[in-house]
C-alpha cells in the first residue's frame, strides 16, 4: 500500500483535525466539574474585567456550585457594570432565597415582578416560596394560586407545595388542602400517585377514618401487586385500634405474597415485608 | 449534472409517493402535486409507544393540518388520523393498533403527503403485550449531542451493527437516550443539529425515550415542564405505556414486552427519600410484574470519569437514596451518562459508599458482588455470565455510558467497575431466550470503529415458567391443624376434627369487606367473583383467619 502526497497530506490534516477537535471538544463539552468551568470563567473575566455578561455567567456557575455568596457578588458586580437584564434581577432574588435571605429575596422579586414581570409564572412561584418562608402565608397562597391557574404544565410537586402553604396558613384547613389535591388530580390525571398519597395523609391527619380506609382500598384496587398496600392498611387499622380488620388485611398481604411469582418472593423488599407482617401480627 | 439527477430522483420519488397513497382511503389520496408546498423540518419521530398506540410528531415550516396515513401494508395505508388544527408542531396519536404489529405510515396535511418512505423505512412496530418474552433490542445512547463527527461515527457503528447482525437484523425496538442530547444548552436549534439531524433515520422507525440531562436542563425547566426538552418529547404522565402514573414527564415508566423501564430525573427533581419522585419510583417498582427492570437516569451512581460519584451531590444522592430501594426490588440494569466514558460494573448489590469501600467479595461474605460469577467479567466465554434466579434475585450491573458524542477522560478507576474505557461508543441491550425457559440480557459496548469492546450477559432463569407452587394453602389454624378448608370452583368446604364444632364462617373480599356469612361447612361460592378473599372461621375453640383464592 502507498500513499500519494496529496492523500498523505489529507491524512495528516485529518488526523490533526481529529486531535484538535478532541482537545477542543474536551474543553467545550467537558463539563467535568463546575470548578473547572468556574476557573475558565475567571480566566475570561481576567481578560475582560468590564464584561458584565461574564460575571453573570460565573454567578450562575457559582449558584449551581452552591456557593451563594460568591454568586451574589458576581450578580451584583454584573449589575454595577451595567447589566439591566431582567434575568439578572430574577437570579438575584433566587440566590437570596437559596441563601436564606428572604427579605432581600422578596425585595428583588418584587421589583422584578413590577418591571413587566407580573405574569411571569416562574417568578410568581418564587415570590410565593419566599413569602412562605417569611410566614406571609395568605400572600403566599395568593401568589401560588396564580401559579396553579397559569402554569402551562403543572407538576404534582406544585400541587403538593400549594397544599403545604394552605396548611401552613391554617393547619385545620384540610378541606381546602383536599380540594387542591382533587383539582390537581383533575389536571394531572386521576391516578397521579403522589397526589393520591397526599390525599391519604390528609384524610388520616384529619381523622376521616372511613374515607382514609376507602383511600387504602383505592390503592388496593388500582394496583396489580397489593402486598405492600395490604400491610400499610393493616398498620393504619392497628393504629386506629381495629385489630380484627388489621389481621384480615395482614392475612390478605400474606396470601398475596404466597401467590407471588417466585421471582419476587426472595427479593429483599418482600423478605422485609414478611418480617414486618409477622411483627405486626404478633402485636395484634 | 448532479442537480439534474437529483431533480429526476425527486420527480420519481414524488410520483411514487402519490401512486402509493392513491390506494389509500384518505383525504390526501386524491390530491396530487409535484412538490410539497410545506416542508417537513423535523421528524417524523415516534413517542410513547404502547401495544396499541403511538404518537407521531413532526415539524413543518408553515402551519398546516396534521395527517398520518397508516396501514399494515406498505402500498395500502388505508387508515388515517387527522387534526385540522393548523400548526407547525404536529403531534398525532394513533390508537386502536394491534400489539406487536408493524404499521407503515406517512405524514402530510389535508392536501398532500409531506414525508414518506417508498422503501418502507418509515414504520412503527407496536410494543408487545406486557409480559411477553421475546427478543428485544434497545439502543442506548448517552451524552451524544455534540453534532460532530464523533457522534456520527458512533451512530454509524450502531447502524452497521444492527444492519449486519445475524439475528433480528435491522430491528431496533427502542432508543434509550441518557440525557445531554444536545450541547451545550439543549436549545431547540441544538436539538435540531445534534439530535434530529443525526438520528432521523432511526427516529422514523423506533420509539425514542430519554431522561433529562444537565445540559438539556439549561434550556428546559422541569418546574414548569417547559423548554425544548419537554416540548420535543412526549412521555407518559398517566401510565399510558404501563407502570404507575407520575403526573409528570420528568420521571415516568413504561413496559415493553417483559421489561419494565423506569426513567428518573436526577437533575431538577428532588432526589430525597420520601419526596414525590422517590415515592413514585418505590410504588412503581413494587407494582411491576415484569421479568426485567431497567432504570435510567443521567447522573451516575458510580463513576470516576469526567464526574466523580464520591464528591458530586446528585450522584451521591442517587446512589444513597435510590439504589437501596431499587436494588431491594429487583433492578437488573442501571444506565447512566454524564461522565463521557464507558464504565461498566461487576454484578453488584448494596454498595452505597465511596469507591474505595467497594469489596469484590461476595455479598454473602460481606462484600458487594453477587453470586459465584459476580466478580467476574460476565462473559459466557470468560468467567461466566451473571446469574439471577428466584433463589437469588439480587444483583445489577451499572453502566455509565456517556461517550456517544465525545470523551472526557477522568481517573476511570472506580473499584466497582469491571472495565472503564475512555472511548467513544454506545451500547446495545438484547434480551433473548436462553433455550432453558429463561432469558439472557446481553449488553454490548459498540465502539465508533464498530469493534465490540465490552460485553456481558445477565441470565435469568424461570422467565417463562409459571410457579405451580403458588397454590393457596389448604389449611387454616396451622398451630392446631384442626380446621381445614378446600376452595374449589363452586364450593368452599370446611372440615375439622371431632373436638371442633363450627359456629360461623365469614368471607371478606379483597379489600376486607364482609361479603358472605354462613354457618355451613360447605358454602356455595359459585357466584362470587374470582380472586382472593379472607375467610374467618369461628369454632367453639377459637377463630381462625386465613386467605383463600376462589378460582
Amino acid at each position: 500500500m502507498f500513499y500519494k502526497k496529496g492523500n498523505m497530506q489529507n491524512g495528516i490534516k485529518k488526523a490533526l483535525f481529529i486531535v484538535m477537535f478532541s482537545l477542543l471538544s474536551a474543553q467545550v463539552f467537558g463539563h467535568g466539574d463546575l470548578t473547572k468551568r468556574i476557573n475558565e470563567k475567571t480566566r475570561e473575566i481576567s481578560e475582560s474585567p468590564k464584561d458584565f455578561r461574564l460575571y453573570y455567567e460565573r454567578g450562575l456557575l457559582y449558584q449551581q456550585h452552591i456557593e451563594y455568596t460568591k454568586a451574589q457578588e458576581d450578580y451584583l458586580k454584573s449589575r454595577s457594570l451595567g447589566n439591566t437584564d431582567k434575568a439578572l434581577q430574577y437570579r438575584i432574588a433566587e440566590v437570596n432565597y437559596l441563601a436564606g435571605d428572604y427579605n432581600a429575596a422578596l425585595k428583588s422579586i418584587t421589583s422584578y415582578l413590577e418591571v413587566d414581570g407580573s405574569s411571569d409564572v416562574k417568578a410568581k412561584k418564587l415570590e410565593a416560596q419566599i413569602l412562605f418562608e417569611l410566614g406571609a402565608y395568605k400572600k403566599s397562597l395568593y401568589a401560588y394560586r396564580y401559579v396553579i391557574d397559569n402554569m402551562r404544565d403543572l407538576r404534582p410537586e406544585d400541587i403538593l407545595e400549594y397544599c403545604d402553604i394552605i396548611l401552613a396558613e391554617n393547619d385545620k384547613n384540610q378541606v381546602a388542602a383536599l380540594d387542591a389535591i382533587e383539582s390537581g388530580l383533575k389536571l394531572l390525571g386521576p391516578n397521579t400517585l403522589s397526589l393520591q398519597l397526599r390525599k391519604l395523609d390528609l384524610l388520616k391527619n384529619s381523622g376521616q377514618i372511613e374515607k382514609a380506609l376507602d383511600q387504602y382500598n383505592y390503592f388496593l384496587l388500582e394496583y396489580d401487586r397489593r402486598e405492600f398496600w395490604y400491610y400499610k392498611k393493616a398498620m393504619y387499622l392497628a393504629e386506629i385500634n381495629r385489630p380484627k380488620e388489621a389481621i384480615i388485611s395482614l392475612k390478605l398481604a400474606t396470601g398475596t405474597i404466597d401467590r407471588l411469582d417466585m421471582k419476587f418472593k426472595n427479593m429483599n423488599a418482600i423478605l422485609k415485608l414478611k418480617e414486618q407482617i409477622k411483627s405486626l401480627e404478633a402485636q395484634l | 449534472m448532479i442537480k439534474k439527477s437529483t431533480l429526476i430522483l425527486l420527480m420519481l420519488f414524488t410520483v411514487n409517493s402519490f401512486s402509493q397513497t392513491a390506494t389509500a382511503d384518505s383525504p390526501i389520496a386524491t390530491s396530487i402535486k409535484n412538490t410539497p408546498s410545506v416542508v417537513v423540518e423535523r421528524g417524523p419521530y415516534l413517542q410513547t409507544g404502547t401495544p396499541t398506540s403511538v404518537i407521531v410528531k413532526w415539524r413543518t415550516d408553515t402551519a398546516t393540518e396534521s395527517v398520518v396515513n397508516y396501514g399494515k401494508e406498505l402500498g395500502s395505508l388505508t387508515k388515517n388520523e387527522t387534526s385540522k388544527v393548523l400548526t407547525t408542531e404536529h403531534e398525532v396519536a394513533l390508537s386502536g393498533l394491534t400489539p406487536n404489529t408493524k404499521y407503515y405510515f406517512n405524514i402530510g396535511n389535508a392536501t398532500e403527503v409531506l414525508s414518506e418512505s417508498v422503501s418502507g423505512d418509515m414504520y412503527v412496530i407496536t410494543a408487545p403485550t406486557p409480559g411477553t418474552d421475546q427478543f428485544v433490542r434497545a439502543w442506548i445512547i448517552g451524552d451524544p449531542g455534540t453534532a460532530n463527527a464523533f457522534q456520527r461515527q458512533v451512530r454509524d457503528a450502531y447502524y452497521n451493527y444492527v444492519d449486519t447482525t445475524a439475528t433480528n437484523t435491522g430491528k431496533t425496538d427502542m432508543m434509550l437516550f441518557l440525557g445531554d442530547n444536545a450541547y451545550s444548552t439543549g436549545t431547540d436549534e441544538e436539538y435540531q443539529s445534534a439530535f434530529f439531524d443525526i438520528y432521523y433515520e432511526m427516529f422514523k422507525k423506533s420509539v425514542a425515550w430519554s431522561c433529562l440531562g444537565n445540559h438539556d436542563a439549561y434550556s428546559a425547566d422541569s418546574a414548569t415542564q417547559s423548554g425544548p426538552y419537554y416540548d420535543i418529547f412526549t412521555f407518559p404522565k398517566e401510565a399510558e405505556a404501563g407502570g404507575t402514573p407520575s403526573g409528570t414527564e420528568a420521571y415516568f415508566s413504561f413496559d415493553y414486552a417483559n421489561i419494565h423501564v423506569i426513567s428518573l430525573d436526577s437533575h431538577h427533581t428532588s432526589r430525597a427519600i420520601g419526596d414525590p419522585m422517590y415515592n413514585w419510583a418505590l410504588s412503581d417498582i413494587q407494582n411491576t410484574t415484569q421479568d426485567w427492570i431497567v432504570v435510567l437516569f443521567h447522573h451516575p451512581a458510580y463513576s470516576k470519569g469526567s464526574h466523580d460519584s464520591d464528591i458530586e451531590d446528585r450522584l451521591i444522592e442517587m446512589r444513597e437514596n435510590f439504589m437501596p430501594m431499587l436494588e431491594a426490588n429487583g433492578v437488573d440494569l442501571v444506565l447512566n451518562g454524564h461522565s463521557h466514558s464507558y464504565e461498566r460494573s461487576y454484578f453488584i448489590n448494596g454498595h452505597q459508599g465511596l469507591a474505595n469501600t467497594f469489596s469484590l467479595e461476595e455479598i454473602t461474605n460481606g462484600g458487594n458482588t453477587v453470586g459465584a460469577t459476580g466478580k467476574g467479567d460476565g462473559k459466557e466465554d470468560g468467567d461466566g455470565v451473571y446469574q439471577k434466579d428466584s433463589a437469588q434475585p439480587e444483583g445489577a450491573v451499572y453502566i455509565t455510558t456517556g461517550s456517544a458524542g465525545h470523551i472526557s477522560g477522568g481517573d476511570l478507576n472506580h473499584q466497582a467497575m469491571y472495565i472503564s474505557l475512555n472511548k467513544l461508543g454506545s451500547c446495545v441491550m438484547e434480551i433473548e431466550d436462553d433455550g432453558n425457559g429463561g432469558q439472557n440480557m446481553v449488553i454490548k459496548f459498540i465502539r465508533e470503529t464498530g469493534e465490540i469492546e465490552d460485553y456481558f450477559t445477565i441470565n435469568k432463569t424461570g422467565v417463562t415458567i409459571t410457579d405451580d407452587a403458588n397454590e393457596p394453602k389448604a389449611e387454616v389454624g396451622a398451630e392446631s391443624k384442626k380446621v381445614l378448608y378446600v376452595a374449589g370452583h363452586d364450593l368452599l368446604t370446611i372440615t375439622m376434627d371431632r373436638n371442633e364444632r363450627l359456629k360461623k364462617v365469614k368471607i371478606y373480599n379483597n379489600i376486607g369487606k364482609l361479603v358472605k356469612k354462613s354457618r355451613k361447612k360447605t358454602i356455595d361460592v359459585s357466584k362470587m367473583p374470582k380472586g382472593m378473599y379472607a375467610i374467618e372461621i369461628t369454632t367453639k375453640n377459637g377463630t381462625y383467619i386465613e386467605s383463600v383464592t376462589i378460582e
